[in-house]
């Protein structure tokens, strides 16, 4: 009954009980949602990091880290091959060449890092075949070893990537329903080429309003954009002796990840194509990554390797994309730090709450005293009051949260005008929120506490009342 | 056989500047389902002595007796469970919990006392049906008249069949029909139930049906006479 008593003593001033749990709900909402987004956005980090990066474990010669020279290939490279083939949970390694380049076109060059991978293979530890851009063209294949796979970000400083107004691109707009009256102003751009994606802005910025540009200019953008497939990119390398070495790649495909810094160095070729530009009959290792069935075993998959290793670095994710590994580890820090500041918000309100409610049922406590209610029970009832008032609201703005998270976690949450900044540091601009059984947990833990912590003050007030003068009040 | 002693019982408030000696040199005995009426001006002490009486307030000296136990020897917390099981109060505005019905109202002290449900149940429907309100077990006090409100709070109090039940001014806020009904059925729980009924009143209606009336003035006795009822 006491149960009942505090469940019903909560329903007497209906508006203020109604703002208690509409605080608390709206701060839940508001708790799930920023820790959802955060969740996401790491959770994407560590996903690209590892699947499009540097997967679980890598293995390098001890020096190639320190000097990333051509020669210094992964030592022992039989009985370590051997080694990983003979592990047990793997969901698959490869071999890599991984060479420090010039990447040269007509009209621009920039240093790269290219790589020289077995496509097929490759495709089973990283997930960069996925991430070729609409209209960028294809994977690598080892049919063709004068392919070259370069990111969008490359693409974009060797001004391989353009944005053009053509006939098909008119048409295409038009099946948009983009209104003539746009395209008409858009024909005056016909034909242009705007190598850099800052100067067809501009000149897009000259001929429309903004709220033109705000409705169609991602339409328009989109499909003016063209990039240059098949053409030529010149590939400079020192060869094993030191030599400055050019060969000719021609681009078959465009990639564009989360992260513009990897995608700023990492351009693919086929591990023959590479070879053919360092000559030799050997198909040089500078890289052996892994990848795992469980993220979590790779300290043990990382010591069995470092035994056998010899003069080999073997290095996991963490090592390699510390970062990432320190957001996934900050994670629970800020689920503490964010929920904490939310919950002490709200224990004020409850307090604030609860005191009011005791300072007008002052009477009825010092009548339940004096007919024998004990001030454990007195103190449980307050305390049970001030649960179910938390309760109620914790409970709705999980519910509400999580429903929200759900419908964005599938449409995703677009940060445009903040995307460049984020992406160059490796966080997606659209970002799926993700809320976590264990987030939910210990959002449920951290309610209660409060709620208990919250209780003591107003129950403590009650039980300090004398019951004759309580009994006099008004 | 007595319920209740009260030995040289004095209360004095210490709190403001003046000394109020509220309750001075009582000695006074107490008999089973004797029907007693406290009487006096405002001030004259009679709630504190009732507050004191019940327990719910310690005499600055003096000895308080029931059934054997020495209220002064008793912690806060026994004292809690001394009222539980052996006093009964009834209070001038009802006291009743708002968000419970009739029927829970009174079972709540009986749930207090760790009582089965079905125990519970029963007794709150018996003593609920003899003060005439059988018809209103799930009505809340919102829902009932003021002298029904005061007839759950009699019931409430011999609920837990306390040793006696005392009543602060319990007509206080009653009609003339809600007085005569409350106290018919005072006297009738006072000889079925052998209950010891100590009010404080100062309605002569009251005074008229008591076997009993005690006079108090500045904190003392002045009469203590035993009359018929009429």
């Amino acid at each position: 009954m006491i149960l009942s008593i505090a469940w019903k003593n909560i329903w007497r001033n209906n508006k203020r009980s109604m703002v208690v749990i509409l605080a608390v709900t709206l701060g839940i909402i508001a708790g799930v949602l920023l820790v959802g987004i955060m969740e996401g956005w790491i959770r994407q980090r560590l996903d690209s990091a590892i699947y499009n990066e540097v997967s679980h474990i890598q293995i390098h010669n001890a020096d190639y880290i320190k000097n990333e020279e051509i020669n210094l290939t992964v030592g022992d490279l039989d009985a370590t091959t051997l080694c990983i083939a003979s592990l047990e949970d793997l969901k698959g390694w490869v071999k890599r060449a991984r060479i420090i380049a010039m990447a040269t076109t007509p009209w621009a060059n920039t240093g790269v890092m290219i790589y020289g991978v077995d496509p097929e293979k490759e495709k089973h530890i990283t997930e960069i075949y996925k991430k070729i851009v609409p209209g960028g063209g294809r994977y690598l294949d080892m049919q063709s070893p004068g392919d070259i796979l370069i990111s969008d970000k490359t693409a974009e400083i060797l001004k391989l990537k353009q944005y053009i107004i053509t006939d098909s691109t008119m048409e295409s707009l038009r099946g948009q329903n983009v209104p003539e009256s746009l395209l008409v102003k858009l024909g005056t751009l016909k034909d242009k080429r705007f190598r850099s994606p800052k100067d067809f802005k501009e000149a897009v910025k000259k001929e429309f309003s903004k709220k033109e540009i705000d409705r169609y200019g991602r339409q328009i953008t989109e499909k003016a954009l063209d990039y240059r497939i098949r053409n030529k990119i010149q590939i400079s390398i020192s060869d094993r002796d030191g030599n400055p070495i050019q060969g000719i790649f021609r681009v078959c495909g465009i990639y564009k990840t989360t992260n513009t810094g990897f995608d700023q160095t990492a351009v693919f070729v086929t591990a023959g194509g590479l070879q053919k530009l360092y000559g030799g009959d050997e198909i040089l290792t500078h890289e052996i990554a892994i990848l795992l069935e469980n993220i979590d075993d790779v300290n043990k998959v990382k010591d069995k390797l470092s035994g056998i290793s010899g003069d080999n670095t073997v290095d996991t994710w963490k090592e390699l994309a510390p970062d990432a590994a320190m957001m996934n580890d900050f994670m629970i820090l800020y689920y503490i730090i964010f929920i904490g500041i939310i919950m002490l918000a709200l224990a004020f309100g409850i307090i604030n709450t609860m005191l009011m409610a005791i300072l007008e049922r002052t009477k009825e406590l010092g009548m339940l005293m004096a007919i024998g209610m004990n001030r454990r029970r007195i103190f449980a009832m307050i305390m049970f009051e001030t649960i179910f008032l938390t309760i109620v609201g914790a409970a709705a703005g999980m519910l509400s949260g999580w429903g929200i998270t759900k419908i964005l976690g599938n449409t995703g949450i677009h940060f445009t005008g903040w995307g460049e900044g984020m992406e160059a540091i490796g966080y997606a601009a659209r970002v799926y929120p993700v809320v976590t059984v264990e987030f939910f947990i210990f959002t449920v833990i951290m309610v209660i506490a409060t709620a208990i912590v919250s209780s003591i003050w107003p129950a403590r007030k009650a039980l300090k009342l004398n019951p004759v003068e309580a009994l006099r009040t008004v | 056989m007595k319920v209740l002693e009260l030995t040289h019982v004095n209360k004095i408030y210490n709190s403001t500047e003046v000394k109020v000696h509220a309750v001075n040199e009582v000695t006074l005995d107490f008999m089973e389902a004797e029907f007693t009426c406290i009487v006096g001006p405002s001030g004259s002490g009679k709630t504190t002595l009732l507050n004191l009486i019940g327990g719910l307030d310690m005499p600055t000296s003096g000895e308080i007796v029931i059934g054997g136990t020495n209220l002064s020897k008793l912690k806060s917390s026994q004292l809690i469970d001394f009222r539980l099981n052996n006093i009964g109060f009834v209070f001038q505005s009802y006291n009743l919990i708002p968000v419970l019905t009739s029927l829970e109202n009174v079972e709540f002290i009986l749930l207090l006392q760790k009582k089965t449900k079905a125990e519970r149940q029963q007794r709150a429907i018996e003593l609920l049906t003899q003060v005439g309100l059988g018809d209103k077990l799930h009505k809340r006090p919102g829902e009932l008249s003021g002298g029904e409100q005061q007839r759950v709070a009699v019931a409430r109090a011999l609920a837990s069949r306390p040793r006696f039940i005392l009543a602060d001014e319990p007509t206080a806020n009653l009609d003339t029909k809600s007085t005569e009904n409350l106290l018919e059925i005072m006297e009738k729980l006072n000889h079925e139930e052998s209950m010891t009924f100590i009010f404080s009143t100062h309605d002569a209606r009251v005074v008229n049906k008591a076997h009993r009336v005690i006079t108090i003035e500045d904190g003392g006795v002045k009469s203590d006479l035993v009359q018929q009822p009429h």
